[in-house]
C-alpha cells in the first residue's frame, strides 16, 4: 500500500524536512509498532486449493496467539512464525467453534503483544489498517502485509437468515479493502492509531448481495471466550448473540394463513386463502395480499416467511405488512386461543 | 468470480488552513480530520438516500445470480423521484418497496429507464418534500479528489461507505466517471460523494460493450467502479419524468476498417432511413468533426457520441474529396435493419491471378435478368474495379436491395455493361451446382499438411479437439470450414467421419470438432476456446473466410448460436438442429461486412418448437437470411439427405 500525499497549506508547500519528520501523514510509525504482534501460522492443507497457512496475533507476553478456527489448525503440527523469523511449534489450547476462533500457545517469553482489554471499537467511516499474511506472500522474518481502508459498515452476520454460511452471527466490521483473502483469517485489524480493533474473518460469500464480504470480528466480542480457552474452561458455552427459536413459535396454521404453493426457489409469499375466524382473518388480511414485512424484517419468499415466523413466540403479537393493489397495508396479528 | 486484492494507491489533496499546520503536523491529526470530513460528507447526503427492496422476479439474469438483498437509490426530485441502477431491477421484480431515511416504506413504480447509462427512475407518493442533494458540475471534477461511495444495504439504520478517489473523468465512451472506491451490489444506485457532501454521480455497473442490466457487475469491488455524473442525470430528468425511456443516439453509419483507434471515421454504409442517410452522408465521406470537436479516428467519434441520446441534435463536418460539408442531424434510437443486396452469382474459386469469374447464375436473379452467364469475368461494379470475389462482396455491401448499379463484364475479350436492380439474399437451397473451380495444380508433395482424422492442439485448453481433413485437400483453393459442436454425451469420431467424410470431400470442406471440457455440457465461456481452435486450424490449412459455419444439435446448436453471435467477424453461417436462438438481452443485428446466414430445423413435435419459431422470426426481422427445414415428429439429428442439403446450403455462402 502506498499513500501519496500532496499537501497544500495556505498556498505554499510545507518544507520537505517538516513533512519527513512528521512521516508526511503516513502510517509508517504505527505499522512498525503493530507488526511485531502479528504472526504467520502454518498447518494442515495444501490440497485441492486449500491453503496451509493463515494469520494470528500475540495476546500475551508468554506466547498466547489468537487466530481464526479453521482446517489449517486441524493438525498436530502447527508452526508459528514470529515477526523476527523465529519458528516455534504452536500448541492448540482450545477453540470456540461458534465464534470460529482458536487460541494457540508457543513456548517463549517477553514477546511483543497487546492485551484484549486494550481493544477499541470503531464506527463506520473509521480508517483502519489490516495486518495479515494474505496469500502467504510473507515468509520467514518478512513482515505481514498491511492494507488500508475504511469500515464500510458495522452490522451483524445473521446466519439464520441464510445470507451467510457461518456459525458466527454477532457484530462485524465490514471493510472496504480486500482483506479477507486466502491466508488472511486470524489477522489483526487496528484503528488508524494502531489500537487493536478486530480479528479478520475467513473468506465469506454474502448470499444476499452475491458478493464476497471483507470483514473483521470486534475483539471485544471475543475477549470472554479467549479468557475461557486460556483458563482451560470448556467451550462452547453460553449464548453468542444467537437467537434461539422459541419452543412454540408462530406458524402459518396458527395465524390462519394459506400461501400459494411454494414451487419456485423464491416463490413470492402471496396469500392464497385466509381461514375464517383466524387471527389473519380478524386482522383483515385477504387472499392475493403479498406479505412484504414481518416486524422489521423484509420477507422475500414463502420460505423466508415460514422461517421468520418460526423465530417468533406464539404469545407475541406480530406486525405484518402486505402489498394490496400497490398499497402498503399494516396489520397486527395475535394468536388468542 | 475473481477477487482483487490490490493495495490501494490513494492520492490526497488536502487543503489546510495555515494556522494549525504551523502549530504541529502530526499524521494522526491529518487522518482524524480526513476521517471527520468523509463522515460529514456522507452525513450531509444521507437524507437523500433510500433503501430499495425488490419483491419477486427472476433468480438469475443471464448467468448472473442476482442478489436478494436490499439495494440503494438516490432522491433526485423533491416530489418523489428516485434514481437507481438498472442492475437493482434486472430480476424484473413484481413490486418495488422504497424505505426513506425516516423509516417510512413506500411502494414505488418504475417511471422510465435510461438504457444507455443503465439507470432507472422510480416514483413514490410522498407525505412531505424529499431533500434533493447538490450535484457537482463536471468541470469541477478532478482525478485524484476524494470520492466516497455510499450505499444503504447492510444495516437498517446506517449507510455503508467506501472511500477512494476519482480515477478517471471520462469512461465507457464518455458516459461515466471512474473511482477506486469499492463499487458493488452493496452500493449500486447509491451516490458517489465528494468531500463536501455533494454528489458526483450515481454508482452503476457498466461495461464498454454490452447493454445488459448486469453487464460490468463482474468488476465489483475490483478498484474499477463507475458513476454516472448526477449533473447529466439532472439534465435528462424532464424527459425521464415524462416516462420516456432514453436510449443511445445512433447516426446510422457503418465505418470502414476494423481498427477503431487508428482508422479514420470513413463511412462504409449510410443506413437507409437513418439520420445519416437523411442528411445525405455517403460511403467515402470522412467524419472529421462532431459538435465542434475535431476527430481523427473512429474511437474519438465513439467517445463523443457515447454520452448522447436519441433525440439529441449533432452537428457533423465531413470531408467529401476536397469538399468540407456541415450537416446537422437528430440522432435516432433505432435503425431499420440492414439487409444484404444480391446480384445473383456464385464466383469461381481458386483463381490465379485474383479475379471475379462467374461460376453460376441464379435463375431469375438480377444477374440472370441482365443476361450474365457462367464464365463472364466481372470487371467493375459502379465506378469501382472488382479485384476479386471478396472485394466485390464488400463493394456490393454498401448498396441495398432495390438499388440499381452498373455492372461491367468481360466475355471472351468483349466488354459489356448493364444496369441491374439488386435483390435480397435468398434463403432457398439451390440444386446441385457446377464445380467451384477448374482443374488445380497438384499440391506440392512434402509440404502438404496431414489429412484424415487429425488432432488439433489448442494451446492452454484442456479439451480435446479434432479435425477431419479429406485426402483431396489441396491448398491451391481455399476450403470451407464446418465446425461441429457435439451435443452432450460420448463422442464417436469414427461415426462422424463416416457420416461427413464423403460430403466434405465433395464440397471441399474441413470438419472441425472441438469438444467441451465437461462432456455433459457446453459452457458459454467456451466460445473463446472454439475460436482458438478455428484459428489453430487456419494456421495450417487454407480456409475460405466466406464459408465458415458452426453447426450443432440441441445443446451443441445452442452453443453454435453463441459462438456465431460472439464471433461475427469470423463466422458466416450457423446451422442449428433442434435448438432455439438463445434468449439474449439484445437481439443480434445484421451487419454489412459481417454476413451471417442461418440454417435451422423446425421439428413439429420438439418441445422447443415455439421458441425455435420465435427465434426464426427474430432473425428474419433483423434481415438475416434464414433457411428453415421443417421436420415431422420430435427433434432428431440430420438424415444423410439433409446433411447433403446442408452442404449445398454452405457451398453457396460466397454468393454475391
Amino acid at each position: 500500500m502506498a499513500v501519496a500525499c500532496a499537501v497544500i497549506v495556505a498556498g505554499t508547500l510545507l518544507p520537505r524536512a517538516v513533512l519527513a519528520a512528521a512521516g508526511a501523514g503516513s502510517f509508517a510509525g504505527i505499522v512498525a509498532q503493530v507488526q511485531p504482534v502479528v504472526v504467520k501460522l502454518y498447518g494442515a492443507g495444501g490440497l485441492r486449493g486449500l491453503e496451509a497457512y493463515q494469520s494470528g496475533m500475540l495476546i500475551s507476553a508468554e506466547g498466547h496467539v489468537l487466530t481464526a478456527w479453521s482446517y489449517v489448525l486441524d493438525t498436530d503440527y502447527i508452526t508459528v512464525v514470529l515477526h523476527d523469523g523465529r519458528r516455534l511449534p504452536g500448541q492448540l489450547l482450545g477453540a470456540d467453534p461458534r465464534l470460529e476462533i482458536a487460541v494457540l500457545k508457543v513456548d517463549a517469553a517477553d514477546l511483543p503483544h497487546f492485551r484484549l482489554t486494550e481493544a477499541v471499537s470503531v464506527q463506520a467511516g473509521a480508517r483502519v489498517l489490516a495486518f495479515s499474511n494474505l496469500y502467504g506472500v510473507a515468509t520467514g522474518s518478512e513482515a505481514a502485509s498491511v492494507q488500508h481502508g475504511v469500515v464500510a459498515a458495522v452490522t451483524t452476520l445473521e446466519a439464520r437468515r441464510g445470507a451467510f454460511q457461518t456459525p458466527y452471527t454477532g457484530p462485524v466490521y465490514v471493510l472496504d479493502a480486500m482483506t479477507n483473502n486466502a491466508g488472511a483469517a486470524g489477522g489483526l485489524l487496528t484503528d488508524r492509531q494502531g489500537r487493536p480493533v478486530g480479528l479478520l474473518g475467513k473468506e465469506l460469500r454474502d448470499a444476499q448481495q452475491n458478493i464476497w464480504l471483507n470483514y473483521a470480528m470486534p475483539l471485544g466480542e471475543l475477549a470472554e471466550a479467549v479468557d475461557d480457552i486460556v483458563a482451560g474452561k470448556a467451550r462452547p458455552r453460553g449464548e453468542v448473540a444467537q437467537a434461539r427459536p422459541p419452543a412454540e413459535p408462530l406458524t402459518l396454521a396458527r395465524l390462519g394463513l394459506v400461501l400459494v404453493p411454494d414451487l419456485l426457489a423464491k416463490t413470492p409469499p402471496f396469500v392464497d386463502d385466509v381461514r375464517p375466524g383466524s387471527p389473519a382473518a380478524q386482522a383483515g388480511i385477504r387472499p392475493d395480499d403479498l406479505v412484504v414485512f414481518v416486524g422489521e424484517r423484509r420477507i422475500g419468499s414463502c420460505k423466508s416467511l415460514v422461517d421468520e415466523l418460526s423465530m417468533i413466540d406464539r404469545i407475541h403479537s406480530v406486525r405484518v405488512m402486505v402489498l394490496r393493489d400497490q398499497q402498503l397495508l399494516e396489520f397486527i396479528l395475535r394468536v388468542t386461543e | 468470480m475473481s477477487r482483487s486484492s490490490k493495495g490501494s494507491l490513494i492520492g490526497l489533496a488536502v487543503i489546510v488552513a495555515g494556522t494549525w499546520a504551523v502549530r504541529g503536523w502530526a499524521a494522526e491529526e491529518l487522518h482524524a480530520l480526513e476521517e471527520q470530513a468523509v463522515r460529514a460528507a456522507v452525513q450531509s447526503v444521507l437524507p437523500s438516500i433510500v433503501r430499495i427492496e425488490a419483491v419477486g422476479g427472476l433468480e438469475k439474469v443471464g448467468d448472473v445470480l442476482v442478489g436478494t438483498g436490499p439495494t440503494t437509490g438516490l432522491v433526485v426530485s423533491a416530489d418523489g423521484y428516485i434514481i437507481s441502477s438498472a442492475f437493482n431491477f434486472a430480476q424484473k421484480p413484481t413490486s418495488i418497496l422504497v424505505t426513506l431515511p425516516g423509516g417510512a416504506s413506500k411502494v414505488a413504480r418504475i417511471v422510465a429507464r435510461d438504457r444507455s447509462r443503465m439507470l432507472v427512475l422510480l416514483k413514490i407518493d410522498i407525505d412531505q418534500p424529499l431533500p434533493v442533494p447538490t450535484s457537482v458540475p463536471r468541470d469541477q471534477m478532478r482525478v485524484g479528489q476524494w470520492a466516497t461511495a455510499v450505499g444503504w444495504t447492510y444495516t437498517d439504520s446506517h449507510p455503508n461507505l467506501s472511500v477512494g478517489v476519482i480515477s478517471a473523468l471520462s469512461r465507457i465512451w464518455g458516459k461515466a466517471i471512474q473511482t477506486d472506491a469499492k463499487v458493488s451490489p452493496a452500493n449500486y444506485g447509491g451516490p458517489l460523494v465528494d468531500i463536501r457532501g455533494r454528489v458526483l454521480g450515481v454508482l452503476v455497473p457498466l461495461a464498454p460493450e454490452g447493454q445488459a442490466e448486469v453487464a460490468g457487475a463482474e468488476w465489483y469491488d475490483s478498484g474499477i467502479g463507475f458513476a454516472v455524473p448526477l449533473v447529466e442525470i439532472e439534465r435528462q430528468l424532464p424527459r425521464l419524468k415524462q416516462g420516456d425511456d432514453l436510449r443511445s443516439g445512433l447516426l446510422g453509419i457503418t465505418l470502414k476498417g476494423r481498427n477503431i483507434y487508428a482508422d479514420p471515421a470513413v463511412v462504409a454504409v449510410s443506413h437507409p432511413n437513418s439520420p445519416a442517410a437523411d442528411a445525405g452522408l455517403r460511403p467515402g465521406d470522412e467524419v472529421v468533426q462532431i459538435n465542434g470537436q475535431a476527430i481523427s479516428c473512429q474511437s474519438q467519434l465513439k467517445h463523443l457520441l457515447g454520452p448522447l441520446y436519441a433525440g439529441d441534435t449533432v452537428e457533423l463536418v465531413v470531408l467529401r474529396g476536397e469538399e468540407r460539408l456541415t450537416r446537422s442531424l437528430v440522432l435516432t434510437d433505432q435503425l431499420r435493419p440492414y439487409e444484404h443486396p444480391f446480384l445473383g452469382v456464385l464466383p469461381v474459386r481458386g483463381l490465379e491471378p485474383p479475379q471475379t469469374v462467374v461460376r453460376y447464375v441464379y435463375p431469375d436473379s438480377p444477374a440472370d435478368k441482365a443476361g450474365l452467364q457462367a464464365g463472364d469475368r466481372i470487371t467493375s461494379l459502379g465506378d469501382q474495379p472488382a479485384a476479386d470475389a471478396l472485394a466485390l462482396q464488400e463493394q456490393i455491401a454498401a448498396l441495398r436491395p432495390g438499388e440499381s448499379v452498373e455492372i461491367t463484364i468481360d466475355r471472351g475479350g468483349e466488354e459489356r455493361s448493364w444496369s441491374v436492380t439488386l435483390g435480397a439474399l435468398p434463403s432457398e437451397i439451390p440444386p446441385p451446382l457446377p464445380p467451384a473451380h477448374g482443374p488445380l495444380d497438384a499440391a506440392a508433395g512434402d509440404a502438404r499438411p496431414a489429412t484424415g482424422l487429425v488432432p488439433v492442439k489448442v494451446p492452454e485448453e484442456p479439451a480435446e479437439c479434432s479435425a477431419l481433413v479429406p485426402d483431396n485437400y489441396n491448398p491451391a483453393v481455399a476450403w470451407g470450414l464446418l465446425v461441429w459442436l457435439p451435443p452432450p454425451g460420448p463422442l464417436n469420431l469414427e461415426q462422424l467421419s463416416r457420416e461427413w467424410g464423403e460430403l466434405c470431400r465433395a464440397h471441399e470442406v474441413i470438419l472441425l470438432v472441438p469438444q467441451s471440457v465437461d462432456p455433459r455440457r457446453w459452457l458459454p465461456t467456451e466460445v473463446g476456446y472454439v475460436r482458438k481452435a478455428m484459428d489453430q486450424l487456419a494456421a495450417t490449412y487454407r480456409l475460405d473466410p466466406t464459408r465458415i459455419v458452426v453447426h450443432g444439435y440441441q445443446g451443441g446448436a445452442a452453443m453454435a448460436y453463441l459462438v456465431a453471435l460472439s464471433h461475427r467477424d469470423r463466422i458466416r453461417g450457423v446451422a442449428a438442429v433442434d435448438a432455439a436462438l438463445p434468449v439474449r438481452a439484445s437481439a443480434p443485428e445484421n451487419q454489412p461486412h459481417e454476413r451471417l446466414a442461418v440454417y435451422t430445423t423446425l421439428p413439429s413435435e420438439s418441445p422447443l418448437v415455439a421458441r425455435i419459431q420465435a427465434g426464426i422470426q427474430q432473425l428474419k426481422d433483423a434481415r438475416f437470411p434464414v433457411t428453415v427445414r421443417p421436420m415431422e415428429g420430435p427433434g432428431r439429428t440430420l438424415s444423410e439427405a439433409e446433411r447433403g442439403e446442408l452442404m449445398r446450403w454452405m457451398d453457396v455462402l460466397d454468393r454475391i
